[in-house]
């Protein structure tokens, strides 16, 4: 569904080039739960990024159904970013002066019931009589809770989460990637972290050193392979 | 959803309503308070729309001649003409005082023009033939403080001179200023010894044509003709400079209000890029978040026009019950000019809201919200 073909991601550093990312080749398959593991700065937000469309690659490509998102305008990526993906932030951003069902309705476009769907989702969350809270009023875990709810509202074919866990502590943690896992219903889940114990239900995991990819089977755990250039 | 978060950050938006609620009090308010002088000549000088006064120039014997004349080439059908006197008075203004004619009528012609002017009734008596007494119109008596038995002309009545003492006996109901004594009394005391002629068409359409015929008829003749319209031209004319230095004024006090908003209006804005970065990674458009910030502040700032406006109109309202009606100065709180002075403030500052959400959406990466790189 969605695939990267040799896609690099250059930035300028004062005039030094960084490599963020580097010749990424990459399937993320319908429905399974990819893995990104990989020490701090080895460039996982940045392979996320270029993966949900937030970032061109600097060379490369990443196709969507065989469409390069490069080809496309900003309205167009917008569009199947709010439609077709959900995001989870390693930060639980909400918007402070709105309840968390208003902030879950934010997640998919078109009126409706998208009310309805938001009330669901949250009270399947566990928050069903916080809804109406201003995020000020959540733990840190409850608002990451709602940020959850908001990446599965329209039923995204792939939600991509940047390190969610890393504002918990273990439990909660946990506790939200089991929710993002079952709940996801039928989309791929494409997840960033830099502790395996959270990947225990992925399909498959790669890892990444200083921009470049390793995969690693599930079945080779523990012994993960560290990605080479 | 553009108002609610302006709703539920009162704290942010009322002082930004307020600032423009403030800005267009303030230039609606100075325009209208200017204006209402001009307003207040018009109005004390709105009788001469009823007729056309002449006099005659350097030799007193012209009156007949010339009476003569207009009765036999007027284009309009005349309704009356009358002789009368005129001798001076002052009316007050907020700008100081300005000359009033009394009118020295006979009896009958003090009738016909009372009836003229709309009176409903007096509050006293007509002057008696000859004597040294005075009817003045109801906003006349307000002006000067003047009740019956009060003084009007006298020999020590600073600007209405008369060598008698000449007392209010009545007081008309009309909207219009006037004041009359006896024709007798001022031809007895008063200088210069000339009759002026005054000329009333039947209806108001009639007396312009006969004004305008007037004017041109008697250019270079030995007569003088006043006109209402001449007044208007004059009061035109003696506004244009102040309504020039008005303009810069205003256009500079607006230059300061606009840069002071679009100040406010910057930090504003920056304020909301977390949430404007947060919408646009979850895959709202530049579009829809450009029109949802010019949504927001064109409803802070028509918001704060159109309320400006009102607390303006009633501040004018208060202004006139209190300060001008007692004085029967003139004072419109819808007056038009001090309306459309108060255009460019909602233009100019949705021009600078706009502009400064589009200069910081132009380079702005979503990315660097979601990092938390931008707080
Ligand atoms: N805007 C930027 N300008 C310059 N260099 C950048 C920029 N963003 C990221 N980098 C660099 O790119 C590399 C990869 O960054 P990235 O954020 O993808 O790492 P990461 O694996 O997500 O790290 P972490 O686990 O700490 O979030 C880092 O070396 C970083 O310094
Ligand atoms: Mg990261």
């Amino acid at each position: 569904m969605i695939e990267a073909r040799g896609a690099a991601l250059l930035y300028h550093d004062h005039g030094r080039e960084v490599y963020a990312c580097r010749d990424i080749g990459l399937r993320v398959s319908e429905g399974e739960f990819l893995g990104i593991l990989g020490p701090s700065g080895s460039g996982k937000s940045s392979l996320l990024y270029m993966l949900s469309g937030l970032k061109t690659p600097t060379s490369g490509q990443v196709l969507v159904d065989g469409i390069d998102l490069a080809s496309l305008g900003d309205e167009a990526r917008s569009r199947l970013r709010l439609e077709r993906f959900g995001f989870v932030f390693q930060h639980p951003h909400l918007l402070g002066y709105l309840t968390a069902l208003e902030n879950v309705v934010l997640g998919a476009s078109g009126s409706g019931d998208r009310l309805v769907e938001a009330e669901n989702r949250l009270s399947r969350l566990g928050l069903g009589d916080k809804m109406h809270r201003l995020p000020h009023e959540l733990s840190g875990g409850e608002r990451q809770r709602v940020c959850v709810a908001r990446a599965l509202m329209g039923s995204p074919e792939a939600i991509f989460a940047d390190e969610p866990t890393a504002a918990l502590d273990h439990a909660n943690g946990h506790a939200v990637v089991d929710m993002l896992r079952q709940e996801r219903g039928g989309g791929a889940l494409v997840m960033v972290t830099h502790d395996p114990s959270m990947l225990d239900g992925a399909d498959r995991i790669v890892t990444l050193v200083d921009g470049c990819l390793g995969e690693a089977a599930v079945a080779a755990r523990p012994g993960i392979e560290p990605g080479t250039c | 959803m553009a108002s609610t978060f302006l709703f539920r950050n009162a704290g942010k938006t009322i002082p930004l309503v307020a600032v423009i609620v403030l800005a267009v009090m303030l230039i609606s308010g100075i325009v209208a308070m200017i204006d209402s002088i001009p307003l207040s000549i018009r109005t004390i000088y709105r009788y001469s729309q009823q007729m056309v006064g002449i006099t005659p120039r350097g030799d007193p014997a012209q009156t007949p001649i010339i009476r003569d004349r207009i009765e036999k080439e007027a284009p309009v059908p005349l309704e009356r003409v009358m002789v009368c006197r005129a001798t001076g008075a002052q009316v007050r203004s907020i700008v100081g005082k300005w000359p009033f004619v009394v009118l020295g009528l006979a009896r009958e012609d003090m009738t016909y023009y009372l009836d003229r002017m709309g009176s409903r009734g007096i509050n006293g008596r007509l002057p008696e033939t000859g004597k040294a007494e005075a009817l003045i119109s109801e906003p006349v008596a307000r002006n000067l403080g003047l009740r019956k038995g009060s003084l009007l002309l006298g020999p020590v009545q600073d600007g209405a001179y008369s060598p008698e003492e000449v007392r209010v006996v009545g007081i008309a109901d009309t909207d219009e200023w006037l004041m009359f004594t006896p024709i007798e009394y001022q031809r007895a005391h008063h200088f210069p010894p000339i009759d002026v002629l005054l000329v009333f068409a039947e209806n108001l359409p009639d007396q312009a044509k006969l004004d305008n015929w007037a004017v041109k008829a008697f250019k270079g003749e030995r007569a003088q003709v006043f006109v209402y319209q001449e007044l208007e031209r004059d009061t035109q004319d003696m506004f244009k400079i102040l309504y020039k230095i008005l303009n810069v004024v205003i256009a500079t006090l607006v230059l300061v209000i606009t840069l002071m908003m679009a100040m406010l209006m910057n930090i504003y804005q920056s304020q909301r890029l977390p949430e404007y970065g947060l919408l646009q990674a979850l895959g709202y458009t530049r579009r829809q978040l450009l029109s949802r910030a010019f949504g927001e502040t064109l409803v802070v700032v028509v918001g704060g026009w159109v309320l400006g406006l009102l607390v303006a109109y009633s501040l004018l309202l208060v202004v006139r019950a209190q300060l001008m009606t007692p004085q029967a100065f003139a004072l419109d709180p819808l007056d038009r000019m001090a309306f459309i002075y108060t255009i460019p403030i909602p233009v100019a500052i949705l021009a600078a809201g706009a502009l400064t959400v589009w200069s910081r959406f132009r380079r702005f990466d979503p990315v660097s919200v979601v990092e938390r790189r931008l707080v």
